[in-house]
């Protein structure tokens, strides 16, 4: 059924509409949020991209952007917000310490990579990352979920 | 005149008195009501065969600044009896450097989950030993050495 014409234009169609209306959550977890805030001004305005406002609740929200350190105690309420998000949900993991722990990798408070607490889709390298690394990250991870190869 | 163990003057010219940690409070008292209105922060070290708490006082009025030391085994008296800010300060040392703040209203970790095994910025916490936060139904912290019960 799912390779008849009609569905697979109609998952297509799905697809293109997802990913041209992301809704980032308001995620800032330390100095990439100003990356990030500046991504989203109007010097960036990555609403050019059809990823538009971002909201503060992640029932409304579908693309979490952790920009930032994440340390043990907020590690499990990251999880839980994840888990309060609508599917599709995509994250960003926005520079070194979110990716890997940065430079507070050997840390006794800092968690090395939120990949150990929610599935990543994109990562972004630097410390902090230009907006213009984070709008290419958003591009690309637009140009998969169009392109079907993003499962959630 | 409030017994001090010695008194030197920093790089920036600022005053430094090291003060016996019975006097501390008496001191502290007598240095507010010179002026001193605003106590700029607190914080510990760690000197391996004793702690030191510092504090730096601003005289908003003159510009004057002092910075008050004190050595101790791990407790001294609470000065949040004079300035309210000095009770994040002091919740912060005792998180981080483990100094136990006599007569604080709320003397809790401020920055690690409550539970936290240790105060990580002395010498001897064991780096090697990974504590893992996990968040219970309640909404509290919960701290383990286990890898799969947290984060």
């Amino acid at each position: 059924m799912s390779d008849s014409i009609l569905m697979t234009t109609l998952d297509e169609a799905m697809n293109w509409g997802t990913g041209k209306s992301l809704w980032p959550f308001t995620f800032g977890l330390a100095c990439c949020a100003i990356e990030m805030m500046s991504a989203m001004g109007s010097d960036y305005d990555w609403a050019r991209f059809g990823s538009d406002v971002f909201r503060d609740s992640p029932r409304h929200s579908d693309l979490m952007i952790v920009s930032g350190t994440v340390t043990k105690k907020m590690a499990p309420r990251i999880r839980r917000l994840y888990d309060q998000m609508a599917f599709p949900k995509f994250v960003i993991s926005m520079g070194a310490c979110a990716s890997a722990g940065g430079p507070y990798v050997r840390g006794y408070s800092v968690v090395d990579g939120v990949d150990q607490v929610v599935p990543v889709d994109v990562y972004v390298y630097g410390c902090p990352p230009r907006p213009e690394a984070l709008i290419q990250a958003l591009k690309q991870l637009q140009d998969r979920i169009v392109a079907g190869k993003v499962k959630h | 005149m409030i017994q001090v163990e010695s008194e030197s003057v920093g790089k920036d010219g600022t005053k430094i008195v090291y003060v016996p940690k019975e006097n501390l409070l008496e001191f502290m008292k007598e240095k507010k009501e010179e002026g001193f209105d605003m106590l700029l922060m607190v914080t510990g070290v760690d000197y391996r065969d004793h702690l030191e708490v510092v504090y730096h006082l601003l005289s908003t009025s003159t510009g004057n600044r002092i910075v008050v030391k004190t050595k101790t085994e791990g407790e001294v008296d609470s000065v949040t009896s004079l300035w309210k800010g000095a009770d994040w300060h002091e919740r912060e040392t005792w998180d981080l450097v483990g100094i136990k703040f006599r007569g604080h209203p709320n003397l809790k970790r401020i920055l690690l989950a409550e539970g936290w095994v240790g105060h990580p910025l002395r010498k001897d916490y064991p780096m090697d030993k990974k504590q893992y936060v996990n968040l219970a139904e309640d909404g509290e912290d919960t701290v383990s050495f286990d890898p799969s019960e947290g984060y």
